[in-house]
């Protein structure tokens, strides 16, 4: 009984670790693979972005524009409204849509829409036994398979947060325009308040997020097993798994640049 | 270019083939037709708390660290490093929270659903329940619906507590700028139960929407193996964009017209 009881906790606990350390040999073998010649891997590069490019876009725009339109746009403008200062919506933008929502957004579609479906078609490979199939005829899976799709994520993933961004901000001016307001104020405060450091650091740490999701979202398509069943369980399991690690890694980001940078911590 | 607006056309094709397969499902719920599979729903209910419940509180606690550390420096800089409650209860309840419930369970439940149902539906279980006289919508998507609707609302209400317990540990105990009761004061001051009440409906609303999708994919699966996967994967998608159209819908219903702040007269 009491030796059930502790392989019930145990159990769970030793498959994370175990998994966790074969997501890191992972990453260090996409890496060593990614730098060493040759590089077959150029034209699956630019299919895998534009494919993750295509999916993503409609998605993203009508993410970012609805949650900034609500959390940060008409939330705070209601209790700046209240103070008779709606223009500073403009520097609570900057605070709140380049430094979380934008990230957030772009990690979660960029998991939920490219990442599911990385992790689909790896598994279906593996399902039908491709990779074996590829690895036998001499090809490397993680240099032909994974290292496109790492490169292609991290590199989308930071441009798509420009457009978070962009979307963002539109949904402000949506918001200001809800509350009749006049733009100038809201622009001033903008311009004043959005230093380089804080879309250098929204890129950066979405590009990071990028990495991230390829790097689970892989090894879980790559290690599907059991039949019909095991595609949409990988799936299940490596978007749930995605979106931990990025927002656990969000929230250490975060702390770290808003600590590190005194000029983030004053509003103009 | 035609290539790309498939994404967008799927996507509304899609989302008429919901609606429909949807409000039958809701229906059988309404009319109590599923309720001759009650304890098939009970079950669905416990599947639910024992295997979702921690990586729902977990990812929610993260949310509430990250509110809290954005929330106390965002203070900071405006001067009123005091009033980081008012922060953290607005991103916490009102706006945070519905979001990131909607996140992790599509992730967690939607594609759980659509993995489990569609494996059935490829391996012909569902023709089977079907030839054995029994209604398989009611019994794999109705009772699936009744079992989130028993058991989602009480793992909302903790998730809650959980993400007000993370916020008061970054603010107080991690960033540090103010004391515990003059956090608390602010907090407790900038919301009340109607507060709760609106966040609760803008989470039962999108854990609605994500069990239908989550179903609809799965019963509806084809194509062997790789069928399943992709039915996952669009599931996803249509996810997270209907999470963040409620979240934005009831933000605009709720607090569109009257912020709620006990500022002023």
């Amino acid at each position: 009984m009491a030796a059930q009881a502790v392989a019930r906790v145990l159990l769970p606990a030793r498959s994370f670790f175990e998994q966790t350390g074969e997501m890191m040999i992972l990453t260090a073998r996409t890496l060593v693979s990614a730098v060493r010649p040759p590089y077959p891997y150029g034209e699956e590069l630019v299919g895998q972005f534009l494919f993750v490019l295509k999916l993503s876009w409609f998605p993203m725009t009508i993410s970012t524009f609805a949650l900034c339109l609500g959390a940060p746009g008409l939330q705070a403008a209601g209790i700046l409204s209240l103070f008779g200062n709606l223009d500073r919506l403009g520097g609570f933008f900057v605070v709140t849509a380049v430094r979380f929502i934008g990230p957030i957004v772009t990690a979660a579609v960029v998991a939920g829409v490219a990442g599911t479906a990385i992790t689909a078609d790896l598994g279906a490979r593996k399902i039908r036994e491709e990779l074996d199939a590829l690895q036998v005829l001499g090809v490397d899976p993680i240099k032909n398979l994974v290292v496109p799709r790492f490169l292609a994520l991290i590199v989308i993933t930071g441009l798509l947060d420009i457009f978070a961004v962009v979307f963002g901000m539109s949904a402000g001016i949506a918001a200001e325009l809800l509350y009749r307001q006049p733009l100038g104020g809201f622009f001033a405060t903008l311009f004043a308040n959005a230093l380089i450091t804080d879309l250098a650091a929204s890129v950066a740490m979405c590009s990071m997020f990028g990495a991230i999701i390829a790097v689970v979202c892989c090894y879980k398509g790559m290690t599907a097993s059991g039949g019909p069943a095991g595609v949409g369980r990988a799936v299940n399991q490596a978007v749930v798994i995605a979106f931990m690690g990025v927002f656990a890694f969000l929230y250490l980001f975060t702390t770290v640049l808003l600590a590190s940078n005194p000029e983030l911590q004053s509003i103009r | 270019m035609t290539g790309w607006l498939d994404v967008p056309r799927g996507w509304l094709e899609a989302f008429g083939e919901i609606a429909r397969f949807g409000s039958r499902v809701a229906g059988l719920v309404y009319s109590g037709r599923v309720l001759k599979f009650f304890g098939e729903s009970l079950r669905q209910a416990g599947i639910l708390i024992l295997g979702s419940a921690v990586i729902i509180w977990a990812f929610v606690f993260i949310l509430g660290l990250q509110c809290g550390v954005i929330g106390a420096y965002f203070n900071r800089s405006i001067g009123a490093p005091s009033l980081a409650g008012l922060f953290s209860a607005y991103c916490d309840l009102r706006e945070g929270l519905p979001y990131a419930f909607g996140y992790i369970l599509s992730a967690k439940v939607g594609t759980g659903i659509v993995a489990e149902l569609g494996a059935m539906r490829i391996s012909d279980e569902i023709d089977a329940l079907e030839v054995m006289g029994i209604e398989p919508v009611t019994f794999l998507a109705a009772t699936r619906l009744l079992g989130a609707w028993i058991a989602i609302p009480f793992l909302y209400l903790v998730g809650v507590a959980v993400a007000y317990l993370a916020s008061y540990i970054a603010v107080v105990d991690q960033i540090g700028d103010v004391s515990s009761g003059g956090y608390l004061l602010i907090f407790w001051t900038y919301q009340d139960f109607v507060d709760v009440v609106f966040s609760l409906a803008k989470g039962m609303v999108m854990t609605t929407i994500i069990v239908l999708v989550g179903c609809y994919y799965g019963y509806t699966a084809s194509g062997g193996p790789v069928g399943v996967g992709t039915a996952t994967a669009k599931s996803m998608v249509v996810n997270i964009i209907m999470v963040h159209i409620v979240g934005m819908l009831g933000t605009l219903v709720f607090y569109g017209a009257n912020p709620r702040a006990p500022i002023g007269g």
